[in-house]
């Protein structure tokens, strides 16, 4: 932390930072639950991703570090089968899989919060948390009553946050912690092997990220994994096992917790 | 499955549940995007018997032949409305419903006189206009699909899609057929089933009243209405969850050109023949009543209630100056009005809400 500080203070004697290049990381030592090898991801000529390695191994937190830019959510997209690769492999539990599509990732047990959040304004917490997932009797018609119940249930459970007492509320009306807090609570409903979360905190307040935090360390000794994007090294280290950090579409940086500091990791991310 | 950090949402549940009638109907109509539509169509209703009670001989709204004209009138474009309605709630406009409402009506009666669907027909054939219709329903859902293609294999915005198809199927019709009026009387039973009367209820207000009730159900309690409200209201937070946008949109598009089909049809059958210009500004005001009965310009909110309520305070509006002999450039000056006044009061309630 003392370096860039000083570099900040002194302008006209700017420090040194050499630039990081790719880096091949940690190889993983058991078969993980998620790997990714050799993902590439354009848009157009613009290189997203190159030749990014990830992967996310059983009982782990992974902090998925790196500036604006970096392509961190553009990974977390890839994994949670918004935007597939351009090429690259992916392997679920050792065994090559393609997830292209959403229900694809869902269906390997890959359940993701998204940075802009993705609730609909205009629809119930009830409906946005079974929103594609509904709970339906026959020929497709909608459980309300249960739906409604379980609704109860996680938001009593998962994050608990405060001014939330009614299911039917439209989501439009909510807080940006209150409409965060929906968001996880529905990821963490329907999660099974590999919680994605990107940003989650950037809405929430202190006590309720304090929660949120100590919820991620609960689910990995129920047996779910993690990974956890986030600007704040602090948060990253309280819960996280290893820390990935990306700088232009590539991994410059990686190691396990016990092998590192802070200060260390915080150097990585800002030199870009 | 229960666990005590719900009690107090369980207990919050309970209280709501055990409020008196007025403060639930309160809440309903703060809470609902049709609650204000409602309360202004019940004031209409009640201001309307109570003038027909005042001076029964000056205004007869409550005469059976007015209320059977009201009520016939309403059927078509509440029909096409509920079409409209769910396209706008998933999102999308469809602008060429009123063109397909007389091209499919006069395709339906080409192809039913062709197969000797006529009454006056010396053999006529009974089953020519159903025909006939299930070829022109396919025909409306189809158009639907087309646009809905277009539209998102572009990705350009669904109301340059049906503006231009609006003008094309416009033009089909003259081509098809040309500019003269068309005779449609169909044989029995199909006559009866869509054009018959018990008392002051026409077929066209039962089927009208049909469809309300399954689109219901179908919008608000099946899984599929609930891809309509995800995507009409944010697109991306529906691919993030896994509801296949394009999937959803189409089917909303197919029901859109299905209904106006089907209001086509009805409503030539009531009439008895079909003018080719007849369907023209009627996409504006299936769009309008939409829009007064609560449902969002830029979709995911609204209701079949509000649809139904949305239509059928247009058409009061549209009888009572009837009744006053008021002329007829009137109903355009109030509805117009309505429509804005529907808007605002709905915006005002959100935010006093908020």
């Amino acid at each position: 932390m003392s370096e860039p500080r000083h570099a900040l203070r002194h302008p006209q004697k700017p420090a040194h930072i050499p630039v990081d290049r790719p880096t091949e990381g940690i190889r993983p030592e058991e078969t993980p639950l998620y790997e990714a090898r050799k993902i590439v991801k354009r848009y157009g000529s613009f290189v997203a991703l190159n030749n990014m390695d990830f992967h996310i191994g059983r009982n782990e937190v992974v902090g998925l570090l790196g500036d604006n830019g970096a392509g961190k959510s553009t990974l977390v997209r890839m994994i949670s089968g918004i935007n597939p690769p351009t090429s690259g492999e992916v392997f679920i539990n050792g065994k090559k899989t393609d997830i292209r599509t959403r229900a694809e990732s869902e269906a390997s047990g890959i359940e993701t919060i998204y940075q802009d959040i993705a609730l609909v304004d205009s629809m119930s917490i009830t409906r946005n948390i079974f929103m594609g997932r509904e709970i339906t009797g026959r020929f497709g018609f909608m459980d309300h009553r249960k739906m409604e119940e379980v609704t109860i249930d996680i938001l009593g459970s998962a994050v608990q946050i405060s001014g939330i007492d009614d299911p039917r509320k439209e989501v439009g009306f909510l807080s940006g912690g209150q409409k965060q807090a929906v968001a996880i609570a529905r990821a963490v409903h329907f999660k099974r092997n590999i919680l994605l979360l990107d940003e989650p905190t950037s809405a929430l307040s202190v006590r309720e990220t304090e929660h949120l935090l100590g919820y991620v360390r609960d689910l990995k000794k129920e047996g779910t994994s993690s990974v956890l994007v986030t600007h704040n090294l602090y948060h990253a280290f309280m819960v996280c096992d290893r820390f990935v950090v990306m700088s232009h579409g590539a991994k410059v940086f990686e190691a396990r917790k016990e092998d590192t500091t802070i200060e260390e990791v915080t150097d990585h991310v800002i030199r870009t | 499955m229960s666990n005590s950090q719900a009690d107090h949402i369980r207990r919050a549940v309970a209280e709501r549940a055990g409020r008196t009638f007025p403060a639930k109907v309160a809440d309903w109509i703060r809470d609902r995007p049709e609650g204000g539509i409602a309360v202004m169509f019940c004031i209409a209703q009640i201001l309307c018997i109570a003038g027909a009670l005042m001076f029964p001989g000056e205004f007869r709204y409550l005469l059976p032949a007015n209320i059977a004209v009201t009520l016939k009138s309403i059927a078509p474009l509440g029909i096409m409305a509920l079409g409209v309605g769910i396209l706008m709630i998933a999102g999308e406009y469809d602008l060429s419903v009123g063109a397909q409402y007389s091209f499919l009506a006069i395709v339906c009666a080409t192809v039913s006189n062709q197969l000797l669907g006529d009454i006056s027909e010396e053999h006529a054939s009974a089953a020519a206009p159903f025909i006939a219709m299930a070829l022109v329903l396919t025909i409306g859902a189809l158009i639907g699909v087309f646009h809905a293609l277009i539209t998102l294999r572009f990705n350009i915005p669904s109301f340059i899609t049906t503006l231009g198809g609006m003008l094309l199927w416009k033009g089909a019709t003259l081509l098809y057929h040309g500019a003269s009026a068309l005779r449609f009387k169909p044989t029995e039973p199909f006559r009866t089933i869509f054009g018959g009367e018990i008392g002051v209820i026409h077929a066209s207000i039962i089927w009208f009243s049909l469809f309300a009730i399954a689109f219901y159900f179908l919008l608000h309690h099946h899984r599929l209405g609930n891809h309509f409200y995800a995507v009409g209201g944010n697109r991306n937070a529906a691919v993030a969850i896994g509801i296949d946008p394009a999937r959803t949109k189409i089917i909303a598009f197919a029901i859109a050109g299905f209904m106006a089909a089907f209001s086509g049809v009805v409503a030539a059958t009531r009439v008895g023949s079909i003018q080719p210009g007849g369907g023209l500004g009627m996409e504006l005001q299936a769009i309008a009543a939409c829009v007064i009965g609560g449902l969002a310009l830029n979709g995911g909110r609204g209701s079949i209630l509000g649809i139904v309520l949305g239509t059928a305070l247009v058409f009061t509006i549209q009888d009572v100056l009837l009744l006053l002999r008021a002329p007829a450039f009137y109903f355009e000056m109030f509805v117009g009005s309505l429509i804005v006044i529907a808007v605002v009061l709905n915006t005002a309630i959100r935010r006093s809400k908020a």
